[in-house]
Order: structure tokens, then sequence, then C-alpha cells
């Protein structure tokens, strides 16, 4: 295959699981790098590290893929919103999110269910002071936020019941 | 910023000399996230120093080391005792920054809103340097003006040791923004050092609201040697918001600005003093 000049780099990394390859440049961010190469779910929102949505895991905690560069992926572990669920088998959260009515345009639901994976993997408990540190970069300009909290909480509710 | 090159040096070292011969078209890469919005276009070669051992937290007598790539989150999430800068941490941008922005990120180049380097004037951080001009600057020195012309010749910052607080001592820290992801509008720290009621020494800082992050002496002047009470740290925090020249921004006059400021003198002197007098966490 003839290489593309654009991208003379290389970087490495596992993504959702399965060790890739990908050409780049210096300059590409992860972000855009992830949606080139066919990972859609991650959206492109503010590009400017405020609004969330496009919100991917590294080494299991959220960080913006906006503001990562793609060669700052080498070697890590990168996870998006397709290692989540699928329109036919909703994860957990995204599920409730469905139920409950909770996603409107539905643009910010992607970084949301990533910033609350990261949650629910990282912690054992679930104050509300621990659940809004995680998700308090993830805006929402539709709903309200309530429902997605509700939403959040009902499963944060059964992980609890299972603790105990 | 752009960037044209990425490399990954293997050592501290390694990452100096590439710094030292790329000169002005060389940038140090931490968390990387100050570089997104650098308005200087001309294109540089990152210099990725993350993989070289430089994230941790060590605490050794008297105090803890914190490594220049150690990310906001952890020192956040860090608590030992008479350890303090996991509040301020809480207060910067949100949960996905700090997770990749980091401390020596925030202080080797100061932006106006930058909260850490008021925390660590407050507290009497010590920087250390790596390179040709290696060495220990305490933070009255470092923050004397823009750290970034310290690094220009291919220095590094590798650590901040920040003074574990003694018995007696208390710190109280304010960030004013319009929502918790917000950049500062007045970022104040304040650390006492109390005898009972006396105050024996006091160090305030302040930052956002001035061009650069300083400490405020005629604050300071203000209560050493007096009792810690309300009346003094109203005197201090007027005594403060007469000294600097606070700047008012859009939708807020100058006028305003002082007043935030005072208001957040107040209230990190009322919690350094609540802190010193018992609060053991």
């Amino acid at each position: 295959m003839m290489k593309d000049e654009r991208y003379p780099k290389e970087v490495t990394f596992s993504l959702n699981g399965e060790l890739k390859t990908f050409a780049t440049s210096a300059d590409e961010k992860l972000l855009t790098l992830l949606r080139r190469e066919g990972y859609r779910g991650t959206k492109y929102g503010c590009g400017q590290g405020t609004c969330g949505s496009c919100t991917v895991l590294l080494d299991g905690k959220a960080v913006y893929a906006c503001l990562l560069y793609s060669m700052q992926a080498e070697g890590r572990e990168v996870r998006t919103i397709e290692s989540v669920g699928t329109l036919d088998k909703p994860g957990e959260f995204q599920q409730e999110l469905i139920d409950g009515g909770a996603v409107q345009c539905g643009y910010c639901i992607p970084g949301m269910v990533m910033s609350a994976t990261a949650l629910m993997e990282s912690e054992k408990e679930f104050p509300d002071d621990v659940v809004k540190e995680y998700m308090d970069g993830n805006l929402c300009r539709c709903t309200g936020y309530e429902k997605i909290w509700a939403a959040l909480q009902r499963v944060l509710e059964r992980r609890r019941a299972k603790e105990g | 910023m752009k960037l044209c090159e990425f490399i990954r040096p293997a050592s501290l070292a390694a990452a100096r000399d590439a710094l030292r011969e790329l000169g002005p078209k060389g940038m140090v890469l931490a968390g990387g996230t100050a570089l997104h919005f650098m308005q200087d276009h001309t294109p540089v070669t990152a210099v990725d120093i993350t993989r070289l051992g430089l994230s941790y937290i060590r605490a050794d007598e008297g105090g803890y080391r914190i490594g220049a790539t150690t990310p906001l989150s952890e020192i956040q999430r860090y608590r030992a005792p008479r350890w303090a800068l996991h509040e301020i941490c809480r207060c910067i941008a949100t949960h996905q920054i700090r997770n990749i922005s980091t401390i020596g990120g925030n202080i080797a180049r100061v932006f106006p809103w930058a909260d850490l380097p008021v925390a660590l004037l407050a507290m009497g951080a010590d920087m250390t340097i790596y390179g040709e001009h290696a060495g220990m600057l305490g933070a009255d020195e470092y923050f004397a003006s823009q750290p970034a012309k310290r690094f220009l010749g291919g220095d590094l910052l590798t650590e901040v040791r920040v003074p574990a607080l003694r018995a007696g001592q208390g710190v109280g820290m304010v960030k004013v923004a319009w929502t918790s992801a917000a950049f500062s509008m007045v970022t104040v720290a304040a650390r006492l050092d109390l005898e009972g009621d006396e105050i024996r020494s006091a160090r305030v800082a302040a930052g956002a609201a001035i061009p650069f992050p300083r400490r405020l002496a005629a604050a300071e002047a203000a209560l050493a040697g007096k009792a810690a009470t309300e009346e003094t740290f109203r005197a201090a925090a007027e005594a403060g918001g007469a000294e600097a020249d606070w700047r008012g921004r859009e939708g807020m006059s100058a006028e305003y600005s002082r007043h935030l400021a005072e208001t957040a003198v107040f209230d990190a002197l009322a919690r350094a003093a609540k802190w010193a007098r018992g609060r053991s966490e």
C-alpha cells in the first residue's frame, strides 16, 4: 500500500482490547485518529477540552481525546464507547438512559457513558461528591442532567446492593 | 501549537540533550493540554517526558516530594497527615483534564489564571531543576517572573517539594470561578502559623485577577503578631486589596475584582485558622 504522506508516524496501542498500529502525524489528535479510523462513537464537540463528548478511557482513566495527541497513546490501553455496548446490546447505563428517556440529542451521551464507566471501574463506593467529581467534565445542553443523573443512580444502586 | 515531530527520550539526560539541541524548535510535553491552546503556530518537536519515572508522590522528612509529571488527579486523591494540596487540585478544570494535566506543566509555564502557583507560593514549596542550572529554588524566587524563561536552555523541572504542615499551621485555599471547570477569576491561598490565638507568621498569595501570581506582603504584615480574629483577617484582606493591581474582565469591573479578592483573602484566612486550630485531616 502507498504510504499516505500526511501520516508519516506510527503509533501502536491497545484499542478496545485489540493491539493496533495506526499511521498518524505528530500533530494529530487522538480524537481525529479514532474518528478517521471509523470509531465515530467518540464525538467531536467543542474540540477544546470543555464539553466531554470526546471522552475515552486511557489506561482506565477518563480523558478528552481532543486534548491528547495520538502519539501520547503509544503502548497504552484506549477504550472507546464502542467497547461498552451496541445498538442491539446496550451497556447497563446505556439501557437505563434509554429506559429513563434521558437522551435528547444524544451527542454528549458517549462521553457521559465513558466517564461513568471510569467511575464504576475505579471506585468501590459512590457517594454523590465522588460521582459528581467523575462526571464534572461532561456537559449536556439538552436535558438539564436530571434524568441522566437518575439513570446513573439506578445503576449505582444495583452496585451498592451487590456490594452490601 | 503545531507539532512537526514527536520524540520520547529514554532518560532525563537524553531529554535535556534533545531540548538543548532543538532550542526554540523543541517543546517539553507532559500532559500536553496547554499545547493545544498556545497561539504560536511555529512548528515544534514535542519532547515527551511522561515516561521518565517523574510521576510519584513520596513522603519524606518534613514534606512531600511530587514528581513533575504527576497528574493533578493523583495529587487530588492523595491523602496523608498534614498534606493540603488535594483541595486546590480538586478545583482545577475537570476530571478528564486532571487525569492528564501535570503539576510540572501547571507551573513550568505560568498562565495568569493558574491556581497551583498561588498554592505553592503560600505553602513555601521548593522546585527542583535538572540541567545546566541544576538546583532547588524556593517558590518566591521561582515565581518571581515567568518560570518558562528558566527552561529555554533545555533545563527541566523535575520535582516539587511541599512542606508538611506543622502543629499550629493551617492552609486555606479559595478559587472563585463561574463554574467548577472555568478558569479562575481570583485564586487566593494562605498559610497561617498560630501560637495559641496569636499569628506568628503568615503567607498569603493571590493569582488570576492580577497579571502574575504573587504574594500579598501588606496582607501578611497586617497578620503577623496579631490575634487570629475576624477583625484581623478583615484588615489583612483590605491591605491585600490595596496593594495589588486587580484587573477587571468581561462583565466585571476592576473594583469588583478587588472586592472578590478581598473576600477570598478573608475566607482563605478563616479556613487556614480553622485548620491550624485542630483540623487533623
